[in-house]
Order: C-alpha cells, then sequence, then structure tokens
C-alpha cells in the first residue's frame, strides 16, 4: 500500500512542469487530455472488475485440498446456456465500450486536424543534435534564421514545418501537441495551438544517434504583442561589439573554428554546419537545451563538448585563455 | 466421466488400400509384451554415444530442451542488459554508462529479448510439446528441426561474442534507417543486427514449417480438427503467422538493409528514389503480428492449466479456437499504429484505429471464457495458477492501455515515450513471460520427470507480478510527463528522477524472482519429487506417456475420442498397435478427421543439420565483410545439400508403396 | 505415484499393413514443399509490393536515365521454363508408376533442360539494362528477379543431384515420392516467374 501511495503521490504532483502532457497549454492538448482521462476511467473500471472477478474466482471457490477431483467434462445444458448467456453479454459490452471510444477518438482527430488557411508558418529542421527553425515571411529577405529555441505567439495556431537534415528526428511540445517526426525525404507539419504564454521544453522523441537524449528545445510562447517584439528583435543583424576585449574575440570567432561551422548575421561568418548563433547570448540554454546559457557553460562547453555531450558534431577548442575569455566576452554581445 | 464408444474412427484409407487396417475387437495388451517392446524402441530410437550422439540427435525433445535453455540463457542476459539500462537511468545525469555504451545495450537488449528470448522460446515450447500432445512418436521434420535450432544457437553466439568486441548494434531493436544506414552508422555494428535477424528468422521458419505439418499430419487417430488441443491450436495459427511475417523482416534486413550497406543498393536512400519510410512499413508488417506470436503461444498455456487445476473442460473451446484465428488475421492489418506520427494519410490512419480496437475483442472473449472457468471450477492455488492470476493483474492492464494507444491523438502523445515502453512491457511479460513460468511450473515434471518446489514457487511467482508492476507502473507517468524513450540520460531538472528510482528498485525484486526461479528449476530437476506420468491429473496426450517422455515418446500411439483425450478415456488408454519397434517409423493420419493413412520412416542421427547450420555462419556473417561470402555460401549450400540427400538415399529398406491405387512391396 | 512402467493399454486395432511411401499430398514431404513454397512465394509477392511502393516515388517508370529493359533473352528464358514442366510432369508420372527407366530418362532430360536456365538468368539480370546499384528501380528490379534466381539455383542443384543419384548409384524406393515432389517444387519454381517476369519486364512497356 505504501508503494502504491506513493505512485499516487508522485502521479498526483506530476501533473504539472514545462514538459508535460498532462499540463495542456493550448485546446488541442486539452482535448487529448480530455480523452485520455475518460479512456482512463473506464480502463480501470474494467482492469479492476476483470482483477476482482479473477481473484474472488480464485479465491472464494479454492480447494484446500491437494487431492484431484473428478474432472467435469460434461457440462449440463442449463449451465452451458448461461455461461453463453454471460460471456455473449461481457462480448457485447466490450464491442460497445469500445465503439464509444472510437467514435470519441474519432471526434478529437477531427478537432485536431484544424488546418487555418493563413497563419504563421516556422520550419524547423533537425540535425544530429540539434534543431534549425527558420521563420518563414512571404518576403524572403526577412526570413530568419535560428536554432535551438522555437518561439510563438500564444492564441493562434502556428503552422510547423518539419525536415531533416540527416536522420529521423520527432518533435513533439509535450503540454500543446503531440508529436510528429522529421523524416529525410518528406516533408510533414502540424499546427501548434497554445494559449498559455510561458516557456515549455520540446524534446527529440525519435531515437537518431549517440546524444539523442540531449537534443531538448525551448519553446516560447509569448503574448501577441511580445511575439511581434521578440520577432523585430530576431530579425536584426549581429550586435556589433563595443569594447576592446569583445572586438578580439570576434576576431577570435572569424578567425579560428567557429566561423566554418556556425553562422553570425551580418557577419562574415557563414557556416551551416551547426547553430546559427546571431543571438546566442538572449538563448536560455546551450548545447539544444542541454545547459543553462551562462558563462562558465559557455566557456567549458566550447572548450570541451566532447565531455559534456560525448559525440556531438562540435570539437574540442584548445584556445589560449585569452582568446577563451575574448570570446566569450564576444558571444555575450550578441543578445 | 463420459466413456464414448471405443473404437477407431472410420478408415477412408482402407477404402482405397484395401485390407490395411483389419477391424479388431478391443483387446487389452499384455504388460510383459508391452515392457518388451518398450526395451526395443529405446534401441531403435537412441542416438549414438557419446559427444557425436550429443552433435547428431534429431530426437525434437533433446533439440527443444536445449532451445528452451538457450533462450531462457537469453531471458538472463537481456534481463541483466536492462538491469545495467535501470543502473545508468535510476538517477538524473548518471555516468555508469555513455552514450555509446548504452546505445548498444538497450539495443541487444531489446533485439535479444524479441528475437532470441521471446519467439524462440515459444516456438521451442511447441516444438518439445506438440509432437507429444497430438500423439506422435517424433516432429515431421527431425533434422530440419536441429538445423533451426543450431541456426538459433549460432546467431546467439555472434550476438554476444558481437556486444563483447564492441561490434553489438546500437540503432534500436527497430533499426529504423536512415540512422542504420550506411551513412549515419558506418562500421559493422548494424551489420550484426541484419545478419542475426536473419539466423532468427531461418531457425523461426523451420520451426513454423514443422510444427504446421506436424499438426496436420501426425495427429493420433481421432483427433480431428475439432479436437485438436488449445494450446496446440495457438501454435498452429502462430506458425502460420510466421510463415506470413518473418519473409517480410528478413527481406527488410538482409535483401535491402544489409545490400544497401554493403553494395550500396538504394532502397532507402530518398537521393536516388529510395524511401525511409518502406523500412517502416516493412519492419512493422512483421513487427506487429511478431508480438501476436509471443502472445498467442502464451494464451495457449493457459487453458489447459485452467482446466486442470480447476477441474472443469474450458468454456467455450470453439471461440477460443475462432479467437487465436481472427487475431492471427487482425495481427496483420495493425502495423501502420507504429506510424501514427510518420507522415500518412489521415483516412489511413483511422483505419488502423479501428483495427486496433477491434483486435480487443478476441483477446477479450478469450479471457472471459477463462473467467467463466474459474467461476464454475474448483480451482486449486498451484504457483502455475498463481502465475495466471498475475497474468490478470497484468496482461489486462496492457490491453487496456493498448486500446488507449489506438487513439492517433492519444498515441501522438505518448508515442516513443516511456508510456509505450510501459505498455508493452505489461503485454509481453503479462502477457507471455508470466504465462510462461506458469508453463514451466506446469511441464517442467514432463520434461524432468521432477517436480518443481511449490513453496519457492509460489515466493516467486508473488515476487515476480508485484516487481513487474513496480518497474513498469511507473513508467506511465513518466511518459506523460514527457520522457521519451531511448535516452541514456536526463537532467534532474525534469523531475523524472523519483520515479525513476523506483523503477530500478523495481527491476531489483524481478531479479531477486528470477533467482528464486533459478535455484528452483535446478535444485528440484536434480532432487525433486518423482513426479509420475500424470502428476496433476491432466488431460493432455502428454500427461499419456511417462515423465520424462522416453526417446519414443509413445509406446503405441494413443487413440483419441474426444477434446479431453485421458479425461474422456479413463484407463485402459485407447491405443492402436502396429507402428514397428524396430525402425524408426511414425504415423501419418489424414489432415481433417485424423484417420490413420500411413507409416512415415523418420530418420536417424545426423551430423549435416549442425554443418549446414555452419554454412549459414560463413554465408551471413561472411557477407558482412565481403559480398563474395555469399557465392562460397551458395556453393557451400550446394555441398551440403549434396550430402544431406546422400545419407538420406542410403537408407533402404522393404517399404509397402501405396500408388496409383495398389499397394507394392519394394525396396 | 505411477509406478514406472506401460499405463494399461487397450488396442483398437493395428496399422501394422498400412504403407510407408506414399506421394503427393499424402506424404510429408509433399507438406513440407508445400510449407517452404508458401514461405517463398509469398516473400516474392512482399518483393512485388516493394517494387510498386518504390515506383510512386518515380516519375517515369523505369526512371528517365535508364532504359527499358531488353525482352528478348526474358522471352527465351520463360519459354524454356515452360518447356521444362513437360519432363519434369513426365518425371513425375513416371515416379508415380514406380518406372525406374523412365523416371531416369525424364530426370536427365529435366536437367539437362534446367541447366539452360540460371545460365540464361545471369543474361537476364543485365537484360533489366540498369544495375542494383544506380538507382533504386535497379535495386527492386535486381531484388525481384534476382531472389528468384537464388530459389532457382538451388531447385536446379535439386534436381542435378537426384538425377546423378538416380543414374550413379541404387536408390530406395521412397525416393520417387522425392521425385515427384522435385517436380511439384518446379511446377511452383515456373508458375511464380511468370507474374515477376510480366512485372519486371513487361511492365514497364505497358504502364
Amino acid at each position: 500500500m505504501g508503494v502504491a501511495s506513493s505512485i499516487m503521490g508522485s502521479a498526483l504532483a506530476s501533473c504539472s512542469g514545462p514538459q508535460n502532457v498532462l499540463d495542456p497549454a493550448g485546446p488541442p492538448n486539452r482535448s487529448i487530455n480530455h480523452l485520455f482521462w475518460a479512456m482512463l476511467v473506464v480502463a480501470a473500471i474494467i482492469w479492476a472488475a476483470v482483477v476482482v472477478a479473477a481473484l474472488w474466482a480464485a479465491l472464494s471457490r479454492r480447494r484446500r485440498t491437494r487431492e484431484d477431483l473428478e474432472p467435469i467434462v460434461d457440462v449440463p445444458n442449463e449451465e452451458q446456456r448461461r455461461h453463453v448467456g454471460i460471456v455473449t453479454g461481457l462480448v457485447g459490452a466490450t464491442v460497445v465500450t469500445l465503439l464509444i471510444f472510437l467514435v470519441y477518438d474519432f471526434t478529437v482527430g477531427r478537432a485536431l486536424a484544424e488546418r487555418p488557411s493563413r497563419s504563421l508558418t516556422i520550419e524547423v529542421i533537425g540535425h544530429q543534435w540539434w534543431w534549425e527553425v527558420h521563420y518563414i515571411d512571404p518576403d524572403p529577405s526577412k526570413l530568419l534564421v535560428d536554432a535551438n529555441e522555437l518561439h510563438i505567439p500564444a492564441g493562434e495556431p502556428v503552422q510547423v514545418k518539419l525536415k531533416s537534415q540527416d536522420v529521423i528526428h520527432s518533435f513533439w511540445v509535450p503540454n500543446i501537441i503531440g508529436k510528429r517526426d522529421l523524416i529525410p525525404g518528406y516533408t510533414s507539419s502540424l499546427f501548434l495551438h497554445a494559449d498559455k504564454p510561458g516557456v515549455y521544453r520540446a524534446q527529440c522523441a525519435e531515437f537518431c544517434g549517440l546524444e539523442h537524449a540531449k537534443m531538448a528545445l525551448p519553446v516560447i510562447v509569448h503574448s501577441r504583442a511580445d511575439f511581434a517584439a521578440w520577432l523585430a528583435e530576431a530579425r536584426s543583424p549581429a550586435a556589433e561589439p563595443n569594447d576592446s576585449s569583445a572586438k578580439e574575440g570576434k576576431k577570435v570567432f572569424l578567425a579560428g573554428a567557429c566561423s566554418s561551422c556556425h553562422a553570425l548575421t551580418g557577419v562574415e561568418a557563414y557556416g551551416t554546419i551547426g547553430p546559427n548563433l546571431t543571438h546566442i547570448a538572449s538563448r536560455r540554454t546551450i548545447a539544444a537545451g542541454t545547459l543553462p546559457n551562462t558563462r562558465g557553460n559557455l566557456g567549458g562547453w566550447i572548450v570541451d563538448p566532447q565531455s559534456i555531450k560525448p559525440g556531438a558534431r562540435m570539437p574540442s577548442n584548445q584556445l589560449a585563455a585569452k582568446d577563451l575569455r575574448n570570446l566569450i566576452d564576444y558571444l555575450e554581445t550578441l543578445k | 466421466m463420459t466413456n464414448p464408444a471405443r473404437r477407431l474412427p472410420p478408415n477412408e484409407s482402407a477404402v482405397t488400400d484395401p485390407g490395411t487396417l483389419p477391424d479388431a475387437t478391443p483387446q487389452t495388451l499384455d504388460e510383459d509384451l508391452l515392457i518388451a517392446e518398450a526395451r526395443q524402441l529405446e534401441i531403435t530410437w537412441r542416438d549414438p554415444a557419446g559427444l557425436w550422439g550429443w552433435l547428431t540427435t534429431v530426437d525434437h525433445k533433446v533439440i527443444a530442451r536445449r532451445y528452451i535453455i538457450t533462450a531462457f540463457l537469453m531471458f538472463i542476459a537481456g534481463g541483466l542488459e536492462a538491469g545495467m539500462m535501470r543502473l545508468q537511468l535510476a538517477r538524473p545525469e548518471n555516468t555508469f554508462l555513455g552514450p555509446d555504451r548504452y546505445n548498444q545495450i538497450f539495443t541487444t537488449h531489446g533485439t535479444t529479448m524479441m528475437f532470441l528470448f521471446a519467439v524462440p522460446i515459444m516456438t521451442a515450447m511447441g516444438l518439445y510439446f506438440v509432437p507429444l500432445m497430438v500423439g506422435a512418436r517424433s516432429i515431421a521434420f527431425p533434422r530440419l528441426n536441429a538445423f533451426g535450432y543450431y541456426t538459433y544457437l549460432m546467431g546467439v553466439v555472434f550476438m554476444y561474442v558481437s556486444l563483447f568486441i564492441n561490434m553489438a548494434p546500437d540503432a534500436g531493436w527497430t533499426s529504423y534507417v536512415p540512422l542504420a544506414g550506411p551513412e549515419y552508422s558506418p562500421g559493422h555494428r548494424i551489420d550484426v543486427w541484419a545478419q542475426l535477424v536473419t539466423f532468427t528468422e531461418i531457425a523461426a521458419l523451420a520451426a513454423a514449417v514443422n510444427i504446421i505439418v506436424t499438426t496436420f499430419k501426425m495427429r493420433a487417430p481421432g483427433m480431428s480438427l475439432n479436437r485438436i488441443p488449445l494450446f496446440v491450436w495457438a501454435q498452429l495459427v502462430v506458425a502460420f503467422m510466421i510463415v506470413f511475417a518473418m519473409p517480410a523482416v528478413a527481406i527488410g534486413s538482409t535483401l535491402q538493409l544489409a545490400s544497401d550497406r554493403a553494395i550500396a543498393t538504394h532502397w532507402f536512400n530518398p537521393a536516388e528514389g529510395g524511401d525511409v519510410l518502406l523500412w517502416q512499413h516493412v519492419f512493422w508488417f512483421f513487427g506487429h503480428p511478431e508480438v501476436y506470436i509471443i502472445f498467442l503461444p502464451a494464451l495457449g498455456f493457459i487453458t489447459p492449466i485452467i482446466e486442470t487445476f480447476c477441474r472443469r473442460r474450458v468454456f467455450g473451446y470453439t471461440a477460443i479456437v475462432l479467437s487465436n484465428i481472427t487475431t492471427g488475421f487482425f495481427a496483420f492489418g495493425l502495423w501502420v499504429h507504429h506510424m501514427f506520427a510518420t507522415p500518412i494519410p489521415e483516412l489511413g490512419q483511422s483505419l488502423f484505429t479501428a483495427a486496433s480496437m477491434v483486435i480487443a475483442i478476441p483477446t477479450g472473449v478469450q479471457i472471459f471464457c477463462w473467467l467463466v472457468t474459474m467461476f464454475s471450477g474448483r480451482p486449486r492455488l498451484t504457483t502455475a495458477m498463481i502465475f495466471l492470476l498475475g497474468f490478470f493483474i497484468t496482461f489486462v492492464n496492457g490491453g487496456l492501455t493498448g486500446v488507449m494507444l489506438a487513439s492517433v491523438g492519444f498515441d501522438k502523445q505518448v508515442h516513443d515515450t516511456f508510456f509505450v515502453v510501459a505498455h508493452f512491457h505489461y503485454v509481453l511479460l503479462g502477457g507471455a513471460v508470466i504465462p510462461l513460468f506458469a508453463a514451466f511450473y506446469f511441464w517442467f515434471p514432463k520434461v524432468t520427470g521432477r517436480l518443481m518446489n511449490e513453496t519457492l514457487g509460489k515466493w516467486q511467482a508473488w515476487l515476480f507480478i508485484i516487481g513487474v508492476n513496480i518497474t513498469f507502473f511507473p513508467m506511465h507517468i513518466l511518459g506523460l510527463n514527457g520522457m521519451p524513450r531511448r535516452i541514456y540520460t536526463y537532467l534532474s531538472e525534469t523531475g523524472w528522477g523519483p520515479l525513476n528510482a523506483l523503477v530500478s528498485a523495481g527491476a531489483v525484486v524481478i531479479v531477486v524472482s528470477v533467482a528464486i526461479f533459478i535455484v528452483n528449476a535446478a535444485m528440484s530437476w536434480r532432487g525433486g519429487a518423482l513426479a509420475g506420468a500424470n502428476p496433476w491429473d491432466s488431460y493432455g496426450l502428454e500427461w499419456a506417456t511417462l515423465s520424462p517422455a522416453p526417446n519414443y515418446n509413445f509406446l503405441n500411439t494413443p487413440v483419441v475420442l474426444g477434446r479431453h483425450p485421458l479425461w474422456d478415456t479413463g484407463s485402459p488408454l485407447p491405443v492402436v498397435t502396429g507402428l514397428r519397434s524396430d525402425r524408426r517409423e511414425v504415423l501419418v493420419t489424414t489432415t481433417f478427421d485424423a484417420q490413420p493413412d500411413h507409416k512415415h520412416k523418420h530418420p536417424h542421427a545426423s551430423i549435416w543439420p549442425l554443418v549446414m547450420a555452419f554454412v549459414m555462419v560463413e554465408l551471413w556473417i561472411g557477407s558482412i565483410f565481403t559480398p563474395w561470402a555469399v557465392l562460397g555460401g551458395v556453393g557451400l549450400t550446394l555441398l551440403v545439400m549434396l550430402g544431406w540427400g546422400w545419407e538420406s538415399s542410403m537408407e533402404s529398406d522393404v517399404e509397402r508403396v501405396a500408388t496409383e491405387g495398389r499397394i507394392v512391396e519394394a525396396a | 505415484m505411477t509406478a514406472p512402467g506401460p499405463t494399461p493399454q487397450e488396442s483398437l486395432g493395428s496399422v501394422r499393413e498400412l504403407p510407408t511411401v506414399t506421394f503427393g499430398h499424402r506424404s510429408l514431404m509433399w507438406w513440407g514443399t508445400l510449407g517452404f513454397m508458401t514461405i517463398e512465394g509469398w516473400s516474392l509477392a512482399l518483393i512485388a509490393a516493394m517494387y510498386f511502393y518504390i515506383r510512386q516515388n518515380f516519375l517515369t517508370w523505369p526512371p528517365i536515365t535508364v532504359p527499358l529493359p531488353s525482352l528478348t533473352i526474358p522471352t527465351i528464358n520463360l519459354v524454356v521454363m515452360l518447356v521444362s514442366v513437360v519432363p519434369a510432369w513426365l518425371a513425375d508420372r513416371a515416379a508415380r508408376r514406380l518406372d525406374l527407366g523412365a523416371v531416369k530418362l525424364w530426370l536427365l532430360i529435366s536437367t539437362l533442360i534446367s541447366l539452360a536456365i540460371p545460365i540464361l538468368r545471369w543474361y537476364e539480370l543485365w537484360a533489366l539494362n540498369v544495375r542494383w546499384d544506380s538507382n533504386a528501380y535497379g535495386s527492386a528490379a535486381w531484388l525481384l528477379v534476382g531472389s528468384h534466381a537464388a530459389l532457382l539455383v538451388l531447385d536446379v542443384a535439386d534436381t542435378v543431384g537426384l538425377t546423378l543419384f538416380y543414374w550413379f548409384k541404387r536408390m530406395p524406393i521412397k525416393a520417387m515420392s522425392d521425385t515427384s515432389d522435385n517436380s511439384f517444387y518446379w511446377y511452383f519454381m515456373v508458375g511464380i516467374w511468370v507474374p515477376v517476369y510480366l512485372i519486371v519486364y513487361v511492365g514497364p512497356y505497358v504502364f
């Protein structure tokens, strides 16, 4: 009983959080939650009924002797008829229950299938093991390329187009909607419809190799006004450094290994192997949701990513202490 | 107890072959003569002495016993891997296993449990008991049977050697492309997986053909289709499922995945018109029936155990047979529910949702039939029965979450999370492993001649049931709390730590339970109470012979007068005589009504099955390193076929040949 | 406890006089052969399904860069295969008559014809006019023809082996039944080839 109550305790405590199916942040997941709880209650009743029946049959009519009774091979017709009735009734009840589930599920499915014709479109591209995010605009010059963080407005469905650069990944924001795979050779899409601003956490849900475990994506739901402001800010090119150490750091960035993999909008860094770093300093995490974005973590990540995320595509960078300090200074200006 | 007319079923071949079955009046056989005949049979069916005999035996019981033991060792190996995973996940950001090692371990765990434990042990139970239950002296194709086992054994050795030389597969037991393709998994790890699958598929197909033909053609006289034991029905349906499911994955893994990797075909390469989703279709077209291939035999174990310990024939024989067949059919119509998160048309998804819910009905029918049987019987709570209570507690939970998962909307939320991990462990442990333990306790005396210790057994049963539930129930919640499967670590701020610790603690309980089983089995095998032919007063033909069954299975072929042979007939056992004791003869009967048709000459011990298995090693393992190994393998196969055929053609005897309406004596 | 020893038994009749060698669906080997035919036929059907699945990814079939398959060699081989059914059938009949001389004769003729088939098959593969590693079309076509070829080689080898045995050693009478099953399997090999031929060689012309 102690175990059961501790499980129940954990269960109740686990109905909220930034990465939790049971804490819906939008209408689609709310209707999935209704469906889930309804099915859970019905399932729990059925389970309890079957288990009680089995235990009762086994315990109440139990033989206490080890002797073997004469087996009953011929069953009286009357008893047989009664049993046929019972089993037919139970099977009928099963069929009815399943039908109700089915109809309920189809209704929820139709509600989930809303396809607004005009909406903000965002493209998410999976990489081993990070997320590239494109904010599409009718004007191609306003295309915003970002990474490892997804910003959406609350209160409207946002279309997310999903592609993969290498292997299959799966995009999943538990609080908002179920997952959708990113499959090479296919484009798929889903709609994110959130109505509770906040910071949620998406995580890759299809095994994608060594660092599948460390491929998360903070999802920030803004109010509409905040989102517009964020978008405008995010479209700005990389900030120019002011102080000397940051200026030195920029040189390190451009001269060293950094720029061969990472791009900075408005600066001569065009690498596309790694995430775009134009606004790295304003991101909440680094290494795809793996570490909080602090100065210490940033330094540790640059010098020795392989001990933090073994197998990640980023090599270790043995920089001189001064270069490293300058580089971090520079990165911290990239708000 | 009924006592139907004790006579043979009418014999149609007696019409085409007049005079072959003299209608005899029932006649009690003299005990001394029977003993003398048993001595002769013992010699006729004996394996050669020593190591040679050990390598060449074609006794289906010896082969199946090795099969069961090997597969159980694989259960332990897979369990140890699970233990390592639970150690790693017991707390956040643990460093017991790095990602590279962890990925190999979880892949090996899944591959071992599905391909090297679950399917082989279920077919092995069939290979052991189907001939005994249908009253046959042996299996239809004993050398094919031996070949199947050795091939499987080679796969086992291959897999575990790979694990110890750091070459174990690491893309999951599903090996999704392109992750498992040549570009993202260089090296030989995935090749090991692909060819291992081929080994186990060959073994499963060999077993399936054997079980089908044995069931169709070698049943005791009188065992018409509507009297086949439910255990055998389940094995028969599963054998057919193997025939239609296994080729898909054999083609997928060897002819597509491995050839994409080795000779640059483009099945899964989108750049050249290939398609990565094709792999998922191929894999799950096999993979979903696979679950039922594991689960249906376990349902076959349950009925005789319930009947025996509730002292009552099961309610709904026909309903259970039809449920098995329906499940077998529908199992092939569900595979897309593993792909709800992929871009496939929504109408298709709805159909698969409906099918996934419908398949709950036949399983429900069986559960209701058993409950009714238990209610109207007088149950005795032996260890086997306690395990069956565990089946109801655990499996029904897994079945119900399965129905929930049929919903596309909900499935997309918990697909590839620990919720699904919880679901399929409930189904596989509750629906297959728990009944398997029940079956072990029930049939152990038939295999070893000794009973298992019931006190230890009951401890083991309850610990197992509790352990499984502590381990897997919290995983449902973890999944809903956003924990994806197949991750080697997680951050502490996810809050998944406490439940993961509980899960790992539950795993310890399971380990203790399995350890008790091993101790119990070992002790009982050496010194358990002697069982006698029929310790539970059960009804199946397997209980009509000695425990353990002699190498010739049955002195004389029993005659079946109903669905519960021993309960229907009582003593003395009705039999037909006339199978020779000085050469290996088995009785072949007609497919539907099981009328005696002819006597088939059964082969002797042979080394060729083992040699052929080594050729498979050359072919499949060699092909990992060079495609030319395939050519060498084909050449060697031809040579072995020649040798095998030569051996068969040397066994010359005077035979009675039935051909074109006449019978000819010829040599 | 039952004492070790036989339980009391009552005989309801004797099967002593039943035959020991039978033909066709009465024999176990026929059923085993049928089992493997089912597995192999189903495998080819699955490969054909994959062939059509892959085809959805192409606008033209074969893809524009690939020429249509040649029909000459495949059609010749098809005719040879169909013709080879005749001696196989005659060997089957002879075996059922237990006519040793005729069995040896027709097996020899079967062998001679069927040896030509794998050789023609080699050229038939190249008649696809595409390599397995050119594109997914090539992979699919090669697998469909190639997997039939693998079964074909094994079966031809079986026929050759049986013929050699019959000509060079004394065969037991039950080998007659095996001969009949060998022909049974050969009908399947030829029969299953017809749809494969139509799909792979004729299909690209028609659709």
